[in-house]
């Protein structure tokens, strides 16, 4: 076929699917995946998730288990948010025998629950002594970090967390102001730093903090003893009660970037299974139908055996007993997807194995595989297409499956591995629904995408099969 | 290149198909059969127009099919320009079907429709090698293209099957089986699903061509004028067998079978007057099955002058009762 022909073609086909809506619902949705897919890199919040999702330390400083941020809209008391904080003002101080640098980051506390922790990360060389002060809205100044680090000549990553390190300053800070009776029934150990830092500073400040609001201030300073010691480029990550598009998992994972980075593994499994599986199943039951005879009934014999088998336990044993890679799961979907189409194709190919262009090519000394291949098959790619978009959502959704059960593969991200770890985690029981819902719409979605495509392609193909 | 004068010999040949068989004859180890030709001998002379008639299912399509080796004979001999094709290797095969092509009777349904007319003729030239790059192809497309005046043939040769007239693809199609330069042509009916008017036109083209490439055909019809006007002999088949053979003012003006007189009279005449009377045919009945073909002469259940010794007797075989002239039938001196 030539290039203008095809236009031609794909022109008459685009002007009928046009008038079919569920279909450019379909196409539309496809649209999307696929932007998803091209812009990835910029559309997800965390760029290293596709390759240490499973890494816990990628994730430590997020919040675990979080809702999503937007539910903030639906409540009367306002939860925080989690946020970074990467501009600071820097001043450094000469004081002979050494140095001090001090970065400044300013905080606008707006919320009515406190973050989770102040978790504070600097690129530090020598051995610096990091001090962090705190400077409330009411003046207060409390000192809730002092510590030297010895980082070695190489600069390194340093991570202060003000939760764990600050409880007892912030309860000794907290004592002056709570009543006697309130510190009883508070333990020293079990008191959330952060409530009493953004608390207001009067009785209650550890039983019943009530939030202070407004600019606050996040000094750190380092103190640098030597010319090899020293600090750069801090930042301070607060996370909050609340997180992200999606919010995140119990292991502080944030599930918008696994979803985002799911899409292009669905389309990928989708796609390349439903090709595979759909080009044999056309060729076979193809060559089925034209061989005849008892090649035909011993063809649709071995075609029976792999519809008996039922796929899903197959493939967990397969899963179970191999590495399970996303590769082996496209053969081994392929494998047995294929059987879809045979039926269907044998019988077209019955019929037009009986159109007399099909003798006179024979007549003409054509061989089989020639009149296999290029008068059959290209009559029945019409159909091809339309049941390999019906063949995406199954794939996907299998994919999901295997992974639900835990026998995905781990290198990658797909949804089903999200509700698999939400399902072990619990995530129902403990109405994690953001765990829950989001991943399990992707893959409705994606399946309702293509079977939208699938079906209006079949209306408008179907009645061109006929040759004439 | 042999001097045989005839290129063609049809020994007895036979083609039954077997019938799906019941429980009980799988037990009995019996086979029915489908006696679509049933010993049918001829000879066609190099540069002759061989007329093959008979109505629907007598199995002059199958003969046709058999010479084209289209189906396996499931006996009798067929000879070829001096060679016995009856059974063929894949390297003897293919050098057969360059000899010999065939053009079908429905010229859409014998074209992929989705091919233009320059890739359904190319198709004989890249099986058979013919033609080394794609342009000495399609120079030769518009030979034979030119040959069966489809002209200009580079307006022709990109339109698909259904944007050519019934006239226009059947020359399509005798295009194609021209550009191997075969020996023979077996044109089954090709002229049966052409309007009228375009009839003639295509048949003169065909003889015009058969004189210009000194080809031999053997046409396949039902249709008794066509083949008076078209053929250099004519065999009439009548259940898997000839029953009369010859040039055609013999067999037409002065047939001795019954089967043959009646397909004459059955023929429409447009004459004022006679048109609308409906003709008495003095045979009876329908064509019998072929699985289940009468005893002795095969015609006598619809033969008025059949008398008893016709179907107690053996079945009459072919015998030259004029010079030329060949008849199956054991009463011809009477009728």
């Amino acid at each position: 076929m030539k290039l203008a022909e095809m236009r031609e073609s794909f022109n008459d086909f685009w002007s009928e699917f046009k008038k079919e809506k569920t279909g450019v619902i379909g196409l539309i949705f496809f649209a999307i995946f696929l932007f998803i897919v091209i812009f990835e890199p910029f559309l997800l919040p965390f760029e290293d998730a596709n390759t240490r999702w499973r890494d816990i330390s990628y994730w430590e400083d997020w919040p675990k288990s979080a809702p999503p941020a937007w539910t903030n809209w639906f409540t009367s008391e306002k939860k925080s948010v989690t946020g970074t904080l990467t501009e600071y003002s820097e001043s450094s101080q000469d004081m002979g025998a050494m140095v001090m640098k001090e970065f400044v980051f300013e905080y606008d506390y707006q919320y009515d629950d406190a973050p989770n922790d102040i978790i504070i990360h600097g690129d530090a060389s020598g051995q610096p002594i990091v001090v962090v002060n705190i400077v409330r809205p009411d003046g207060e100044e409390i000192e809730v970090f002092q510590s030297a680090y010895n980082a070695g000549e190489r600069t390194k990553d340093i991570r202060i967390s003000i939760d764990n390190s600050s409880r007892s300053t912030i309860y000794n800070f907290a004592k002056k102001y709570e009543s006697s009776e309130n510190l009883s029934n508070v333990k020293q150990g079990l008191i959330k730093t952060t409530n009493g830092i953004f608390s207001k500073a009067q009785e209650g400040i550890l039983r019943y903090p009530e939030p202070l609001k407004g600019e606050y201030q996040i000094k750190v300073t380092a103190i640098l003893r030597d010319e090899t010691d020293n600090m750069a480029s801090p930042y301070i990550v607060l996370p909050g009660k609340v997180s992200g598009v999606l919010g995140t998992d119990s292991q502080k994972r944030d599930i918008w970037t696994g979803v985002l980075a799911g899409v292009k593994w669905a389309l990928l499994i989708g796609i390349l299974t439903a090709i595979v599986s759909v080009s044999i199943g056309v060729i076979y039951g193809v060559i089925s139908a034209y061989l005849g005879g008892w090649k035909d009934a011993l063809m649709q014999r071995i075609f029976e055996v792999f519809v008996s088998v039922p796929l899903l336990p197959v493939l967990i044993v397969l899963s179970a007993v191999f590495e399970p890679s996303i590769w082996m799961m496209v053969v081994l979907m392929a494998m047995f997807f294929w059987t879809g189409s045979v039926k269907t194709v044998r019988s077209m190919a019955m019929q037009i194995k009986e159109e007399t262009f099909i003798e006179a090519s024979r007549a003409l000394g054509a061989s089989n595989f020639r009149i296999i291949f290029k008068h059959m098959v290209p009559i029945l790619i019409p159909y091809s297409f339309s049941s390999m978009a019906l063949f995406i959502p199954r794939a996907v959704v299998y994919e999901a499956s295997i992974s639900l059960l835990g026998l995905g593969d781990s290198q990658i991200v797909t949804w089903g591995q999200i509700l698999s770890d939400a399902l072990n985690s619990g995530a129902v029981l403990n109405g994690l629904w953001w765990w829950v819902v989001p991943p399990g719409l992707a893959i409705a979605f994606m399946g309702m995408a293509f079977a939208f495509i699938g079906f209006s392609m079949d209306k408008i193909l179907h009645p061109k099969l006929r040759t004439r | 290149m042999s001097n045989n004068k005839y290129l063609v010999e049809v020994e007895n040949l036979q083609k039954w198909f077997p019938t799906r068989r019941t429980m009980g004859e799988v037990f009995k180890g019996q086979q029915r059969y489908v006696k679509a030709v049933d010993g049918v001998s001829f000879k066609i002379e190099r540069g002759e127009i061989f007329g093959l008639v008979g109505e629907s299912g007598c199995g002059k399509t199958t003969t046709g099919k058999l010479i084209m080796k289209l189906l396996d004979p499931t006996g009798g001999k067929l000879i070829f320009d001096a060679d016995d094709v009856t059974h063929l290797d894949k390297v003897g095969l293919d050098t057969y079907r360059q000899n010999v092509q065939m053009v079908f009777q429905d010229p859409y349904a014998s074209m992929n429709p989705r091919f233009r007319l320059r890739d359904v003729l190319e198709e004989p030239l890249i099986i058979h090698k013919k033609g080394g790059t794609k342009a000495e192809r399609m120079e030769m497309v518009k030979k034979a293209l030119n040959e069966v005046r489809l002209q200009p043939p580079e307006e022709f040769m990109v339109r698909f099957p259904h944007m050519l007239s019934g006239g226009q693809r059947q020359r399509g199609a005798t295009a194609r089986s021209l550009i191997l330069n075969p020996k023979m042509i077996v044109a089954d009916e090709p002229v049966s699903m052409i309007d009228l008017s375009t009839r003639a036109e295509i048949l003169h083209m065909m003889k015009t061509v058969q004189r210009e490439l000194n080809l031999t055909y053997l046409y396949i019809t039902h249709d008794l004028s066509t083949a008076r006007y078209f053929t250099d002999k004519i065999a009439v088949m009548y259940l898997g067998k000839i029953v009369e053979m010859g040039v055609p003012n013999d067999v037409i003006d002065n047939s001795f079978h019954p089967y043959t007189k009646a397909l004459i009279t059955a023929v429409c005449e447009p004459i004022a007057g006679k048109v609308n009377r409906i003709k008495e045919v003095p045979i009876k009945g329908e064509v019998p099955s072929a699985e289940n073909i009468p005893q002795g002469c095969r015609f006598h259940p619809r033969c008025p002058y059949a008398i008893k010794e016709c179907w107690e007797k053996e079945e009459p075989v072919l015998e030259e009762v004029e010079k030329g002239h060949f008849v199956a039938c054991r009463r011809y001196k009477e009728i």
